[in-house]
């Protein structure tokens, strides 16, 4: 069984994923996470309840800027743990869309990714079992600072810490 | 030399505990043979034909005497006594223990050195001139700029697993000594009419299967933007290189098939984004890096013109030695000293504990403490007094440092090769040794004059044979070993990709071919003539000819 990391804990997962368009057996979209295109076609599902969507990583996120709105969740899929693209895309979502919902990475999710994707602005990854999701969250600790700015941490080290004297 | 400071410090002590501990799962069943082998490549490890290879960062080629005997220390106690310096400013070691590799990288924390991302899909140890800041024909120091983008790229978020790896030069000399076209980016630094520096940025160069040289995509963007264009470059290339295909996911492939025009317009959108934003450099931070690399306090000496050509005149083979091993340096009474790796029997690159200990005592006897390596793979001493010199050539004929080779046929440039790669198509060393007994005679060797000849045992091109005045490849004949030779390649400021002759050969007839090869140039040279120009005036045709004349 998968288990969900949300803000660094393991909790139970209350959405729903479904895999294609097919699945969504009509669904009112309360809980669910829609494959994006389906998402994108009007009329929109879910607008007035907790909804979402998932993409591949390796989408372009300017065809995700319209259909944000009423999106409380956006799930990206990893094909590869070794396929940084998802990374670009979390960035992408949280500093230049703006997203502020979940933003949750799933697919080959390897539990020592989990300290990039933290940095990269995802608050939500599924894995493997519950070893996994321990695993993620101590390596997400294992190290206390980065250099380089991120989404986590927007100012690089060197406007921090070495301000000059 | 860039010193540590707390925060540095305790981010490689905690990278070294992550990497323990992945080892530990690994050495416990968690990790599957695929997950374990991307996280050790980020930390330099290698499965190699006999034993694990560890590659460890020598960033922007600089060492202190200090990192240097760690070094040795380390080939002593985890290895057989010898290191490998790679084309990259890295030092290899051939036989580590896989379970060992946390306590090496421990050990090499406690003088601030790491093998962190010297393999894997990411961006690799960045490198530059090794006469960086000594160089007479220098405009800017390019070391500050290494060591921004070396703790930028550091385990980047976003970066750190793109479609494939990915290499950054920089060269701040007239003379480029980086090989910044044949990189994934290359980056000149300069100053502009008022003195200010700036960058101008090479992208999708480099060596592989597909050799590329690389476009201008920007010229002078101002020093504090150097963050945030990279961040652009990196972004467009994460996103949208191939990832189908690993021979066709480095940046030179994306760049063409975009053309450097659009996939510069496409760094531009992504930039706007990005300039001026907190990643921009600050006066306190360029100030700061800059500090750190100031100038050792150099007494003030003359240069000693006579007193060298007194000993030169005694001594042909100091002269030989001068003439070719010896640079000029930017302070009067001072010297560059490279010290060849290349001897006879000795795998290019190769060096011992011994050797090791001996070159870092001379650094701290005639300079100040500091060591270079360049991707000839060869050690350089960036301050010897003049003065010293003749001492230092002694010290260093003791130690088999001191063939007066550098620049010449037999300052080969070589990969390991079949001898210890698991991707190598054929042997690399036994070339290189066959080719230096042949030209023993320095006299011969002076009189051809500058020629690169590199030689890498697989397309990888690890030996850089694309840009070899002479290029030799392995390749695979039927399960048999053979080798292309290629002409006219050259990696500096007019690079050029060397062109393949013809049919490859076997192996005991590569040394013919390379002198019939030199035979055609000594035969059609035109005074002084050094031999890359005469081969861009004459063409191939000539060493066709003669090189695939029938014997006699
Ligand atoms: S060029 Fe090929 S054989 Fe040589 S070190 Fe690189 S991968 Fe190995």
């Amino acid at each position: 069984m998968p288990v969900l990391v949300k803000d660094l804990e393991i909790v139970p997962d209350p959405w729903r994923l479904i895999e294609s368009a097919d699945d969504s057996d009509g669904s009112t979209g309360d809980g669910c996470i829609f494959p994006f295109d389906y998402w994108a076609s009007a009329p929109r599902p879910g607008q007035a309840c907790n909804a979402g969507f998932w993409v591949d990583g390796g989408v372009d996120v300017e065809r995700l800027r319209d259909h944000l709105e009423g999106a409380s969740l956006v799930a990206v899929k990893f094909p590869a743990f070794a396929d940084g693209r998802g990374l670009s895309l979390g960035v992408l979502l949280r500093s230049r869309l703006g997203f502020g919902g979940e933003l949750r990475a799933f697919g080959d999710i390897l539990p020592d990714l989990a300290q990039y994707l933290h940095r990269s602005g995802f608050d939500a990854f599924l894995v493997e079992d519950r070893r996994a999701a321990e695993v993620a969250i101590t390596s997400v600790a294992s190290i206390t600072d980065h250099y380089q700015a991120s989404v986590l941490q927007p100012q690089p080290a060197f406007r921090r810490i070495h301000t000059g004297s | 030399m860039y010193q540590y400071q707390d925060f540095d410090q305790r981010f490689i002590e905690e990278r070294v505990e992550q990497y323990r501990e992945q080892t530990e799962r690994y050495l416990n069943g968690e990790l599957t043979e695929e997950q374990f082998l991307q996280l050790r490549l980020r930390n330099g490890l290698y499965i190699q034909r006999l034993a694990p290879m560890l590659r460890v960062a020598i960033p922007y080629g600089t060492l202190s005497s200090r990192q240097l005997r760690a070094l040795a220390e380390i080939s002593r106690r985890y290895d057989k006594g010898y290191g490998h310096l790679s084309t990259r400013q890295n030092m290899q070691f051939n036989w580590p223990e896989l379970a060992s590799v946390p306590d090496i990288l421990a050990d090499l924390a406690k003088v601030q050195m790491h093998a962190i991302q010297t393999s894997g899909s990411c961006i690799r140890n960045v490198t530059t001139d090794q006469f960086a800041g000594v160089a007479d024909d220098e405009r800017v120091d390019a070391r500050p700029y290494c060591e921004i983008i070396r703790q930028w790229s550091t385990q980047h978020p976003e970066f750190d697993w793109l479609p494939r790896k990915f290499k950054i030069a920089l060269n701040g000399a007239e003379s480029d000594r980086a090989a910044i076209h044949v990189h994934d980016i290359g980056i000149r630094v300069d100053r502009d009419a008022t003195g200010d520096v700036v960058f101008d940025f090479l992208v999708g160069g480099g060596l592989g299967r597909t050799p590329v040289i690389g476009s201008v995509i920007r010229r002078g963007l101002p020093e504090p933007h150097l963050l945030t264009y990279l961040e652009a470059i990196l972004r467009v290339y994460n996103r949208h290189g191939r990832r189908d295909n690993k021979y066709k996911a480095r940046i030179k492939i994306l760049v063409r098939a975009m053309t450097p025009e659009v996939f510069a317009e496409r760094v531009d959108e992504e930039w706007a984004h990005l300039k001026d934003g907190p990643s921009t450099l600050t006066t306190a931070e360029l100030n700061r890096m800059q500090g750190c690399f100031s100038p050792p306090p150099y007494p003030d000496l003359k240069d000693r013109t006579t007193e060298l050509a007194e000993q030169r005149l005694k001594a042909p083979a100091f002269n030989n030695w001068v003439q070719n091993n010896v640079s000029r340096h930017k302070v009067a009474g001072y010297a560059i000293a490279t010290l060849s790796t290349k001897h006879t029997g000795v795998p290019p690159g190769d060096v011992t504990d011994a050797q090791m200990d001996a070159v870092a005592d001379w650094a701290d006897a005639y300079g100040f403490g500091e060591i270079r390596i360049g991707h000839e793979q060869n050690f350089v001493l960036p301050d010897v007094a003049q003065e010293k010199l003749y001492e230092l050539w002694k010290r260093a004929t003791e130690m088999a440092l001191a063939a007066p080779n550098v620049g010449l046929l037999t300052d080969i440039v070589c990969c390991p090769g079949g001898d210890y790669c698991s991707l190598a198509n054929a042997k690399s060393i036994p070339i290189a040794e066959a080719i230096q007994r042949r030209y023993d005679d320095y006299d011969y060797l002076h009189d051809l004059g500058p020629i690169d000849l590199n030689i890498s045992g697989c397309m990888n091109a690890c030996g850089h044979h694309h840009v070899g005045h002479i290029g030799i490849l392995g390749v695979d004949k039927k399960g048999a070993e053979f080798y292309q030779v290629s002409i006219g390649g050259h990696a500096g400021n007019d690079a050029s990709l060397g062109r393949i002759i013809g049919p490859s050969f076997a192996r005991d007839d590569v040394p013919e071919v390379v002198e019939r090869i030199l035979d055609v140039y000594v035969d059609r040279r035109i005074d002084t003539e050094p031999f890359l120009s005469c081969f861009r005036r004459i063409g191939m045709q000539p060493f066709k000819d003669r090189v695939y004349a029938s014997a006699g």
